[in-house]
């Protein structure tokens, strides 16, 4: 088992079960791997009851511009998930976001403005959430569903409820939007490619680059994993667990700015159940509920397995309402499969 | 007469390891049986087998002469086998008089007898000799010794006839132990058998009748007598002499890095002032709950005190603020390894590397950079295993120490805090520490060591001081103190004179 030359019997080895375990260590790559080959079986699946539909360019630039917003929202999802804490608002915060920028420009404004409103906004209500957290000590989840609350009811109060037009911001169009218009961050193509999906890999990126190579990404993962201990190898806890809640919120406000280019419009009534999507595609990945174990990999690989779950769904004519179940018992069978001590 | 218990040809094999390749041994009814053996010997796989939570691969365990059914731990227990783990398995919000009685509750109707209950237990406390403890209390409000009364009472409420003990002094002082002595002579006076495993070899002699020595996972010699001398259990547990189990001792020279000044947090610590030279190592004796490990983690910033000053190398810390002092080149091994000292699913690397992840960043960190300063640092402590990048958990206790110290020798501190370095360690992995330690202070770093063990103290601090009550009491230089004398200090003056009767 192990291959050093002091062996003396006070320097004996690990304790039984050492074999099981360290297969274990790699758990979080098998499951890479796992779904990946999901990735795969689905498309092959959807090519085969689609042919004609299902494995297109169109079809598959509409996908992965749809999972753009819940992907973004993952990621902040996986940073505040691998502190062992969860953020229910940020549904709620998107469509706040949006409506705040939205009423920020409206009658008159610039893409510019509206995306800086939108960030702003979501990071200020994302701040509140890390604070209730890591200073105020309100449970994560609790701190998080007042705000999903909160933020909802700003979000219809800001316009009387109703959605507010912005199609038409900085040259915007649905057809060919003027580059740099709010509706080219939606629609608009670089190289065939629709920018919110630069915007989406720019973000998964990022995370990953923070999450694993940056010390700042190792202390969120400590904190999840053994908080006590972190704090003893001198982690700076709270200001870490502060931190996540913040992003979480910036997220929201860059998934708020696609939807809104996408759609043409902000509206109070959007971004509903997104946690739902976003945690899921989370926990599908393989980051432990528990905290201390997190892949941003495995993230984005349950962000694009729940897009063709979806898109398939859809080809086939099965309601929004279907979806619906189906998405909870994706999401209640992957957090069942997880490994005990994974689970909450 | 068939023994209380024996154990034939006992083999249990897990994926890829074999844990027991054939253990025998037999306890005889009133006896006090004493396990021992290296970390990783298979006493844990044993006890394990006894009491139904692992079913063995091959062999016997007979209880009486008949044959136990194997991996029912239901079985175990009605047959009379009992066992107390090292980690007490209590409910912290129960009663005392809940916990005896949790999953076999008297009943009337489809009712609690609760005055039955609080009457048995308030019995069966009494049979072992601890009528003090109110069993309405509520476990949480209970020190850890009286917290292992109440799993003795719990085992006793099953008509036990076999209590298994896996290391129950390793949470206890010496004051303590001597009172656990005496609940073990009860029960074997009432004809109970006592399997007895710990890494304390004094102790056996003080308990034990009879002695098996497990290595590698076999009888390496059993039904030893209690009084064989500690060189030859040793020898027969390491395979080898340990010639010499403490290090030279060392003496400071250096000038004054940490500096106490009157720091207190009441209830715990009052008032305490102490200093630590370069080189120095530095001993912090005294009971359980005499305010020594709140005196680190006040020192370490962990906690605010609400009077006084830390200052290292004549800075002073900020209170409450770990990573200051980190920063100003203090370094901790808490007492509790896997709570409070390590991430256990990561690797080892990473857990070397969390307190100083700052010099492998240049705007990314460099894992290969990463692995190699922390694979460099467990060679140096001869860490096993060898592969860096294994998950914590798989290692033995005495190598998760290695890891806790791998991290503060990357960093280079210059003050250590060390509480209980050697809990549930065995003795050759406890010389290796000894001589960590010593090279430490050789190399300059003022260390300051909490531990139960006198005799660890005497062997390897240059100073020692006694902490009774949130105080410090007595200070003696290494070289003249003695075990007796310490622990006179360590426990209060009403009850010096009866205990050091029954110690000595």
């Amino acid at each position: 088992m192990t291959t050093s030359p002091a062996s003396g019997p006070g320097t004996a080895a690990a304790p039984p079960s050492g074999g099981g375990r360290a297969r274990r260590l790699s758990g979080v790559r098998l499951q890479e791997y796992a779904l990946v080959l999901v990735v795969i079986a689905l498309f092959v699946a959807g090519s085969i009851l689609k042919p004609d539909s299902f494995p297109t360019w169109d079809n598959v630039r509409n996908m992965l511009t749809q999972a753009s917003v819940v992907g973004v929202l993952a990621i902040g999802m996986t940073f505040v998930i691998a502190t062992a804490g969860i953020d229910l608002s940020v549904g709620s915060m998107v469509a706040a976001a949006g409506m705040f920028g939205g009423v920020l420009v409206d009658p008159e404004g610039s893409t510019l403005l509206f995306v800086f409103g939108a960030l702003a906004f979501a990071t200020a209500l994302g701040s509140i959430n890390a604070i209730a957290v890591a200073y105020g000590r309100v449970v994560p989840f609790i701190a998080t569903l007042a705000m999903f609350s909160i933020a909802r009811g700003i979000a219809l109060l800001l316009n009387d409820k109703l959605p507010v037009g912005l199609l038409e911001l900085n040259g915007g169009s649905f057809g060919d939007p003027a580059p740099f218009s709010l509706m080219w961050f939606g629609t608009g193509r670089i190289l065939g490619i629709p920018v919110s999906v630069y915007v989406f890999l720019g973000v998964v990126v990022a995370g990953w680059l923070v999450l694993n190579r940056t010390r700042y990404g190792r202390y969120v993962v400590a904190v999840g994993g053994n908080r006590e201990a972190a704090r003893i190898a001198g982690v700076p806890v709270r200001r870490t667990i502060l931190s996540v809640y913040v992003l979480s919120g910036l997220l929201a406000g860059v998934a708020a700015v696609l939807l809104c280019a996408r759609l043409g419009s902000a509206s109070p009534v959007s971004g509903n159940l997104y946690e739902l999507d976003a945690i899921g595609a989370v926990v599908i990945g393989g980051t432990s509920l528990a905290g201390g174990r997190a892949t941003i990999v495995g993230t984005f690989l349950g962000v694009l397995t729940f897009a063709l779950i979806f898109s398939l769904m859809t080809q086939l004519d099965l309601s929004t309402e279907v979806q619906q179940v189906v998405k909870g018992a994706i999401v209640l069978g992957a957090v069942l499969i997880q490994r005990p001590e994974a689970r909450l | 007469m068939a023994p209380v218990l024996e154990v034939r040809g006992l083999v249990k094999e897990y994926p890829g390891v074999k844990a027991l390749k054939g253990v025998d041994f037999a306890v005889e009814r009133g006896e006090v049986h004493c396990l021992l053996g290296p970390n990783g010997a298979g006493k844990s796989t044993l006890i394990k087998c006894v009491s139904g939570a692992v079913a063995p691969t091959a062999g016997e365990i007979l209880l009486d002469g008949d044959p136990l059914p194997v991996g029912d731990p239901s079985a175990s227990l009605r047959r009379g086998v009992a066992t107390i783990y090292q980690e007490l398995d209590l409910v912290d919000e129960l009663t005392v008089a809940q916990s005896v009685f949790l999953a076999h509750e008297p009943r009337r109707g489809p009712f609690l007898d609760l005055e039955r209950m609080r009457r048995d237990a308030a019995a069966l406390l009494a049979r072992l000799g601890h009528e003090a403890i109110d069993p309405r209390t509520k476990v949480r409000e209970l020190r850890p010794a009286a917290q292992q009364v109440v799993s003795i009472a719990r085992a006793l409420s099953h008509d036990v006839r076999l209590l298994i003990m896996d290391e129950p002094s390793a949470i206890l002082d010496d004051g303590e132990i001597e009172t656990l002595f005496g609940v073990v002579r009860r029960l074997t006076a009432d004809g109970v058998s006592v399997v007895y495993i710990s890494h304390r070899l004094d102790e056996i002699r003080r308990i034990g009748d009879r002695v098996t020595v497990l290595t590698d996972g076999r009888t390496a010699a059993t039904d030893l007598p209690a009084a064989t001398p500690t060189d030859e259990l040793v020898e027969l547990m390491v395979g080898r002499a340990v010639e010499q189990l403490y290090p030279e001792r060392p003496h400071a020279s250096g000038e004054v890095v940490l500096d106490v000044r009157g720091v207190r947090r009441l209830p715990s610590v009052r008032a305490v002032s102490l200093q630590v030279r370069a080189g120095e190592v530095v001993g912090l004796g005294g009971l359980v709950g005499s305010g020594r490990t709140e005196l680190l983690r006040l020192i370490y910033g962990l906690d605010a005190p609400q009077a006084g000053e830390v200052r290292v190398g004549g800075r002073r810390l900020p209170p409450g603020r770990p990573d200051r002092a980190i920063a100003a080149g203090l370094g901790l091994a808490p007492e509790d390894r896997k709570s409070q000292g390590l991430l256990l699913d990561w690797s080892l690397t990473k857990n070397v590397s969390l307190a100083d992840l700052g010099r492998f960043e240049r705007g990314l960190l460099s894992v290969r950079a990463e692995r190699a300063a922390a694979r460099e640092q467990l060679q140096r402590l001869r860490t096993v295993p060898a592969d860096a990048e294994r998950a914590v958990r798989e290692l033995s206790g005495g190598n998760q120490q290695k890891v806790v110290l791998a991290r503060w020798l990357l960093r280079s501190c210059r003050v250590l805090l060390l509480d209980e370095p050697t809990r549930g360690v065995d003795v050759a992995t406890k010389a290796e520490l000894y001589r960590v330690i010593g090279d430490l202070a050789a190399a300059g770093v003022a260390v300051l060591v909490v531990s139960s063990e006198l005799g660890e103290l005497v062997g390897i601090c240059s100073r020692i001081l006694v902490m009774r009550e949130g105080e410090t009491v007595f200070e003696v230089d290494g070289e003249r103190a003695s075990e007796r004398e310490l622990l006179r200090h360590a426990v209060a003056p009403t009850e010096t004179a009866d205990l050091i009767e029954e110690v000595t």
